[in-house]
């Protein structure tokens, strides 16, 4: 046997992140809800494509001649992104049947008369829109024909976008969708520290602990460990979604798509950093996993309010309330990278909220492991943030 | 030699330690007595580092304990503690490795004492998987597994069975011949006089007693002389002077002397009653011992007892 020799900090910490890593690879709930979060994620995006190419296709049968009507309903349908094809049909008896087959979605009669008529099985307002729309250019475009007026002359619109991204929208999307990930995992990684934390204590194990090391190298060693898990997932989850996105082709800039789910990872880092310090000094303040709930309630409900002001922010980026909070150290990670995706946030703003949100976690980890330090070793009740300040001192 | 200097501790206004201090030679056993809330498991962490010292320190080969030498110490707390959910060769491993061995030279200890405390079959099982008992034993492997060079046991006896206290002083013996150091609490008393070299007794945050059994046994204080004659009137021994009687059955009567008392004087007095059937100085236990020293406030230096 070879003599024990002295340990350092990082030797230490490395030690305890090792055993959290290992604890929770062998946890069943926690490969059970990693499948769960990739599979959810396929299966959205496998909607996605599904949902996408039933509603972009239509059919309408046009009676009679379909010459001029025909690419007026394929233009107005491209309009509002519907793929309309044509199917020309003999008289009404034909278009009834065609309906009714559910061959043609919709069939258009005397289209071009005094009296025209849509038959459809089901309702159906985008489609009623679109031929209609179709049928009164056509009507207008022949009377002023009749009139006797030069239709050539009407100038076409071009379009210039202003916006520096080509297309914000979907960047947006996935910005969201990011951020819906990101609030999950802050949560769950959040609840892995907190009860891990009140696992040391209720079991007592923590004073064997505290015999070998500092608090705050075990504190370091539980964050790091789970969060090296955290970081793991979410990467993999990041992987998986561009993967995924660009093999079914949901998405049409991949290189948009990349750099917001890497904005979105970046975020994770400093939004876990925060968040999990938060919650692993709250749960030192209990002893028993019943008591975490109260502890952790008003950190939680930060998140689901940051939550909400990110979903809000992909609505109106440039909001007074999306702009606040993305600075905000707690909130930014959840609003700000819907902010950058929606080019609504300069480079300088950007730097600026993880500033901020550097020196809050500087501040959490200082304070917090004072208080960690005070509470861990009164292993009965509830201790009070002050008494466990106090007692750090003692 | 493991010093316990002069230690104070107070929480507020509430003063726990006022100046407790002994010595345990390497190999030797000591045994901390006391009751409830004297101060014992204070003592103890002010030892690991676990609570901080007002004033005082506690020395290993006279230097005061630092955070290197604190991993040399193997220890168990008071309120036993181990991962409910981790496999008990996992976790005894981790502790060796938390204690400065490397990986694998925490596994074979791991593998060793296990196996050495009955364990061996239950290694990969989960510490709450097994009985209470095992799970005392999984906690004294942890307090052994990194061949620790002074050993710390808060109550380590409570809740074991008679075989469980036999193996376990068995293997505390052990490591004291190996030239451990041992210092363990405890509220069996009979325990410390059987096992213990020395022994100190704690009331109110102060050592109010401390020595070996042999050197509290032959103090003045807490000496008895017995003496049963059947024929004697109840207060028989009351008008002798400088005895006080402490109790009298029937003919069977014990007595204290105070100093310079003549026992001959006392075993006359007796006599003229009729019979004397035994006459004796009784060896007090450490029972009554303790009970004498926790109820006097009065600190008495260590090892002062004079022999009658």
């Amino acid at each position: 046997m070879s003599e024990p020799r002295p340990l350092g900090s990082s030797a230490l910490v490395r030690l305890v992140a090792g055993r959290e890593i290992a604890t929770r690879l062998r946890d069943k709930n926690f490969i059970i809800s990693s499948i769960v979060i990739i599979v959810v994620l396929i299966g959205v995006m496998a909607f996605q494509v599904v949902v996408g190419s039933g509603s972009d296709e239509s059919r309408v049968g046009v009676v009679g001649d379909a010459s001029e009507l025909g690419p007026a309903i394929q233009a107005q349908g491209e309009a509002v992104g519907v793929d309309v094809t044509i199917v020309p049909l003999e008289d009404e008896a034909a278009a009834r049947q065609a309906v009714d087959d559910e061959d043609v979605d919709g069939a258009l009669v005397g289209g071009t008369g005094a009296a025209p008529e849509l038959l459809v099985k089901d309702r159906d307002s985008t489609m009623e829109a679109v031929v209609n729309g179709a049928v009164a250019g056509v009507a207008v475009a022949q009377q002023l024909a009749d009139a006797g007026v030069d239709l050539t002359a009407v100038p076409e619109v071009a379009v210039s976008s202003l916006e520096s991204g080509d297309d914000d929208g979907e960047r947006v999307v996935v910005a969201l969708i990011g951020v819906g990930v990101l609030y999950g995992l802050l949560i769950l990684f959040g609840q892995f520290v907190a009860q891990g934390v009140v696992e040391e204590k209720s079991s007592r194990v923590v004073e064997l602990l505290l015999a070998t090391m500092r608090p705050w190298q075990l504190l370091a060693g539980k964050i790091l460990g789970l969060g090296v898990l955290g970081l793991a997932q979410i990467v993999v989850i990041g992987v998986i979604g561009v993967v995924g996105a660009l093999a079914f082709d949901v998405v049409d800039v991949p290189g948009d798509l990349i750099s917001t789910v890497v904005s979105v990872v970046l975020w994770f880092v400093l939004g876990y950093a925060f968040y999990a310090s938060v919650f692993a000094v709250a749960a030192s303040l209990v002893s028993r996993q019943e008591d975490l709930g109260t502890v952790l309630t008003p950190t939680t409900l930060v998140l689901v309010a940051g939550f909400f002001v990110g979903l809000q922010a992909a609505g109106d980026p440039d909001s007074t309330l999306a702009s606040v909070t993305s600075y905000v150290p707690g909130l930014s990670p959840l609003v700000m990278p819907v902010r950058q995706a929606a080019g609504e946030a300069a480079a300088w703003e950007v730097a600026l909220a993880v500033v901020l949100m550097l020196v809050a976690i500087a501040l959490v980890v200082r304070l917090g492991g004072r208080v960690y330090a005070g509470a861990l070793l009164r292993t009965s009740g509830k201790t009070k943030l002050r008494e466990a300040l106090r007692a750090e001192r003692a | 030699m493991l010093e316990f200097d002069g230690l104070y501790k107070s929480y507020g206004a509430n003063r726990v330690l006022d100046g407790v201090g002994f010595t345990v030679a390497p190999g030797s056993m000591f045994g901390f007595c006391g009751a409830n809330g004297a101060g014992k498991t204070t003592t103890m962490r002010i030892a690991l580092g676990l609570v901080r010292a007002d004033a005082g320190e506690v020395r290993w080969r006279g230097a005061a304990l630092d955070a290197a030498a604190r991993r040399r110490i193997g220890y168990m707390p008071e309120e036993r503690g181990l991962y409910p959910k981790m496999r008990v060769g996992e976790q005894l491993t981790y502790f060796a490795r938390l204690h400065g061995m490397d990986g694998a030279a925490a596994a074979r200890a791991a593998e060793h004492w296990a196996e050495r405390l009955g364990l061996g079959d239950r290694r990969k099982d989960a510490v709450e998987k097994l009985s209470l008992g095992n799970q005392q034993r999984v906690q004294l492997a942890a307090a052994l597994v990194s061949r620790p060079e002074v050993l710390i046991l808060d109550e380590p006896f409570s809740g074991l069975d008679p075989v469980g206290v036999d193996s376990l002083a068995e293997a505390l013996l052990e490591q004291c011949r190996d030239g451990v150091p041992v210092v363990f609490s405890s509220h069996q008393l009979d325990l410390v006089e059987r096992l213990c070299d020395s022994v100190g007794i704690l009331a109110r945050g102060r050592m109010v007693a401390s020595g070996t059994v042999e050197e509290l046994r032959r103090r003045e204080a807490g000496r008895l002389l017995r003496v049963v004659a059947p024929e004697a009137p109840q207060g028989w021994a009351a008008t002798v002077p400088g005895v006080r009687v402490v109790s009298q059955q029937a003919g069977d009567t014990l007595l204290e002397l105070a100093a310079g008392t003549d026992d001959q004087t006392v075993l006359a007095a007796a006599l003229r009653t009729g019979r004397v059937t035994h006459f004796a100085w009784r060896e007090p236990t450490l029972v009554e011992l303790f009970r004498e020293a926790v109820a006097d406030p009065a600190p008495v230096p260590a090892g002062e007892g004079v022999a009658a």
